[in-house]
């Protein structure tokens, strides 16, 4: 792989794993609220 | 009659997320990735699944959360009610025959997946180490041929049976106990699976190290490395909007089922965005880092994009196996990567079926249990056309139809009735009504503008490329003509089924109903 190939992919990842976070935070905000 | 509810939010999600996961995450992301410019192909991804996907997946469940409080969880009565025309109710009978005609071949690939299930664990493919060699079992076990390995449709024709009976079962015990339940196991067990498989895929290194080349991270590059040059070519931009379509699962009338049992004020907006994250993490993480790395770790990548090229069908049932074979506990793996599937194919596949059953209850007044059982019998009995006319394209010309221009068809009409003829207020009001996150304002402009012109833009371009070519057969062979006209026939028999049934029930007066959402608490 290359490195505009990881470069890619960590930032596919990266907004998969934040849109993820953002989700289980706000599920969770609400659970406690 | 009470309108049963989702039991807990959670439960909603996972649900959801269950009819978006589907084969195509683990299967078509990694081949379209991979086929159109590598990396390069996430930038059109990305904004695609914020100019189509989060906007046609909060539309739709802001359109059955609003026809679910009065009375009308399917695309008949909910047209009906966003536009006061007497034709709009038969516009809604896409939103039947679709899911219907997806679900009919549907059930037969997902029975696919359970019987390799079951034979990974059983070993009863091991020594079939060669591509020929598995094509051959994939074609004993599909009725296509008969060999040492099978004599016969009967194993297939058990695990068919068994797989209808579950997505009976599942439907018969309702959204709570059933379908909520369903994805309440599954889904968390089905990421489980997943991130195991990616676990195991990304220690494999280079599996033989006479063969420096063929190693997952070479196949993890196979999919990423970008190619920015593909970015000037439209059928890039086409085909990752078509990736997000499919992957998403909009378009089927199935999310405005599960949201019209929500409540009046129930949120839509976090609901939407949860379902798109866990999606996007099978897809992108999962699904990119499972079958075309490990495929190229084992076969190299020149022989690996020959593979993909043969579709992603051959990628699961033939090659995944052989690389299984090679791996120490290559049974147990094979289990998982099969059951997997299963189980994202069985959560889509009930959300599939939920439409018709919910037609029926909502507009003719039937119980749910007379609702499963006639759909049920119909659809079982025309499952059986695809898998004894297999080998004669009648499964191709039910997906190309229904699964793959109709719902972007059924979308684009959504949209329109929504954002255009309900009016841009009322719909921005029935999506962030109860909503909690706030909802960006640019989506207003996005999802009356954007989304739209989008979907023209695929709709126009397959019509342009594919669908003559598909409509004149010209692909087909002459002998399997006939059994092309049968699959065209009993899309006709569907639509012309659901047409008569909208028709009774307008006359019973279901479509001028409207009940409050008090009376339905």
């Amino acid at each position: 792989m290359t490195t505009q190939g990881y470069v890619f992919m960590t930032i596919a990842w990266g907004i998969v794993l934040a849109l993820a976070a953002f989700s289980v935070t706000r599920l969770l905000r609400r659970k406690k609220g | 009659m009470e309108r049963e509810r989702w039991a807990t939010k959670i439960g909603l999600i996972l649900a959801l997320a269950g009819n978006a996961v589907g084969l195509g995450n683990f299967l078509r992301f990694p081949v379209q990735a991979a086929g159109n410019g590598g990396g390069a192909f996430m930038i059109p991804y990305f904004i695609a699944l914020i100019l189509v996907g989060i906007p046609l997946m909060w539309t739709e469940l802001a359109m059955g959360r609003f026809g679910g409080h009065q009375g009308h969880g399917t695309m008949p009565g909910i047209f009906s009610l966003l536009w006061r025309h007497p034709a709009a109710k038969y516009f809604g009978v896409l939103g039947l025959l679709l899911p219907i005609t997806v679900f009919i071949y549907y059930l037969c690939v997902e029975s696919w997946t359970l019987g390799f299930s079951f034979f990974s664990l059983t070993g009863k493919y091991n020594g079939a180490l060669t591509q020929e060699a598995m094509g051959g079992f994939l074609r004993g076990y599909q009725g296509l041929a008969r060999n040492d390995y099978f004599h016969g449709i009967y194993w297939a024709y058990l695990f068919f049976v068994a797989t209808a009976a579950i997505n009976y079962y599942v439907l018969r015990r309702g959204i709570r106990g059933g379908i909520e339940r369903l994805a309440n196991i599954g889904m968390p067990l089905l990421i489980i699976m997943a991130i195991a498989l990616v676990v195991r895929v990304l220690t494999l290194g280079t599996p033989d190290p006479s063969r420096p080349d063929q190693s997952v991270m070479n196949g993890l590059g196979f999919i990423w490395n970008p190619d920015l040059g593909a970015l000037a070519n439209p059928k890039v931009w086409l085909a990752a909007a078509g990736q997000i379509f499919f992957t998403l699962s909009v378009g089927f009338g199935a999310i405005q089922a599960y949201s019209s049992y929500l409540g009046k004020n129930d949120d839509v907006a976090l609901a939407g965005v949860a379902t798109v994250s866990t999606n996007e993490f099978c897809e992108v993480i999962c699904g990119g880092t499972i079958a075309i790395p490990i495929a190229c770790a084992f076969f190299g990548v020149a022989a690996t994009q020959a593979i993909a090229r043969g579709g992603s069908f051959n990628l699961a049932f033939q090659s995944m196996p052989i690389v299984f074979q090679h791996l120490p506990l290559g049974n147990i793996f094979g289990f998982m990567w099969f059951f997997l599937l299963f189980i994202a194919g069985v959560t889509s596949s009930v959300a599939l079926t939920l439409p018709a059953v919910t037609f029926f209850v909502d507009e003719l007044g039937w119980t749910r249990k007379k609702a499963v059982n006639v759909i049920s019998i119909f659809t079982f009995a025309a499952a059986n056309l695809v898998i004894f006319y297999l080998a004669h394209g009648f499964m191709d010309e039910l997906d190309f139809w229904a699964g793959t221009f109709g719902v972007v068809l059924l979308a684009f009409i959504e949209i329109v009735v929504f954002f255009w003829v309900f009016g841009k207020d009322n719909a921005w009001e029935e999506i962030t009504r109860g909503a909690e996150i706030k909802v960006p304002r640019f989506f207003r402009f996005v999802m009356k503008y954007v989304t739209p012109l989008f979907l023209i833009a695929i709709l126009g371009t397959w019509a342009k490329s594919d669908m003559m070519k598909v409509l004149k057969m010209e692909a087909v062979p002459p002998e399997n003509r006939p059994y092309v006209w049968g699959a065209r026939a009993l899309m006709l028999a569907i639509i012309a089924g659901f047409t008569i049934l909208v028709v009774i029930a307008s006359r019973r007066g279901s479509f001028s109903r409207q009940r409050s959402s008090e009376e339905n608490i």
